[in-house]
């Protein structure tokens, strides 16, 4: 059989194998509401004004993406270098949308006095967690099927 | 640069599956290669003996948690090969359709 496997058939399954990797890399639809949860929870912690619920919210935070990540890896089974310069500058985008969001909630709470700016703030972190999230996964998923041997 | 060489070790249709999804990543679990080409244990274990012989793939064993994890990775010769033999391949297929035109 394997000497009626043509050249033809060769690279089809290259092919295929490789766009079988890219659609298990991409995450599964929890991954990237529940790190949204976590980020718009943690922003919208700060409308308590108290500092130890924020440092308990941090350690929550941090715990909880661990936890999602390490389960979605765990999904996943395979290493990769994830930060080619594509996949940098889109993270580099987001830390800084999320980073705008956030000190915009703090002028607006604490310099304007307007409350209910940290909930808003945490409903964008969501948002923009979930879009950048999606935005990654399509980049990631054009880099291992474009991949040239 | 790559030669294009032909490798009757890599052409096998599993082998070159394997080769494809390990070329693409720096480890593999045995699992996530076992479902990319949807074979059993043992047929994913008969190939990537066969592999690791010829020092095409790299097998490394460690326990995480209460099960025993084998991650599988493409060594330097391994992708060398696997990147040649696409490019004798390609060469085929080219030299084939430049003969129908």
């Amino acid at each position: 059989m394997e000497s009626e496997w043509t050249a033809n058939d060769g690279l089809a399954a290259v092919t295929g194998g490789r766009a079988w990797l890219a659609r298990r890399l991409v995450a599964p639809c929890w991954y990237h509401p529940c790190l949204g949860v976590l980020a718009g929870g943690l922003v919208a912690v700060g409308e308590g004004r108290n500092g130890t619920l924020f440092a308990w919210a941090v350690v929550c935070y941090s715990i909880g993406c661990g936890v999602v990540m390490w389960v979605n890896q765990h999904r996943v089974g395979v290493s990769i270098r994830y930060f080619d310069r594509a996949m940098t500058s889109v993270f580099i985008a987001q830390v800084l949308c999320m980073a705008l969001v956030a000190v915009a909630a703090c002028w607006l709470e604490f310099t304007r006095g307007l409350h209910g700016a940290f909930l808003v703030a945490g409903l964008c972190e969501f948002m923009i967690t979930v879009a950048f999230g999606h935005w990654s996964d399509r980049v990631l998923r054009q880099r291992i099927e474009a991949l040239q041997s | 640069m790559i030669v294009a060489r032909f490798d009757e070790v890599v052409h096998a249709p599993n082998r070159l599956k394997i080769c494809a999804i390990l070329s693409a990543v720096d480890t593999a679990d045995f699992a996530t290669v076992r479902d990319g080409l949807a074979v059993s244990d043992s047929v994913l274990s008969k190939h990537v003996a066969l592999l690791q012989a010829s020092g095409y793939v790299a097998v490394e064993k460690r326990f995480g948690g209460a099960r025993r994890r084998t991650s599988l990775s493409l060594t330097s010769a391994g992708r060398r090969a696997f990147d040649e033999h696409v490019a004798a391949l390609r060469e085929i297929t080219e030299g084939d359709a430049r003969a129908r035109k």
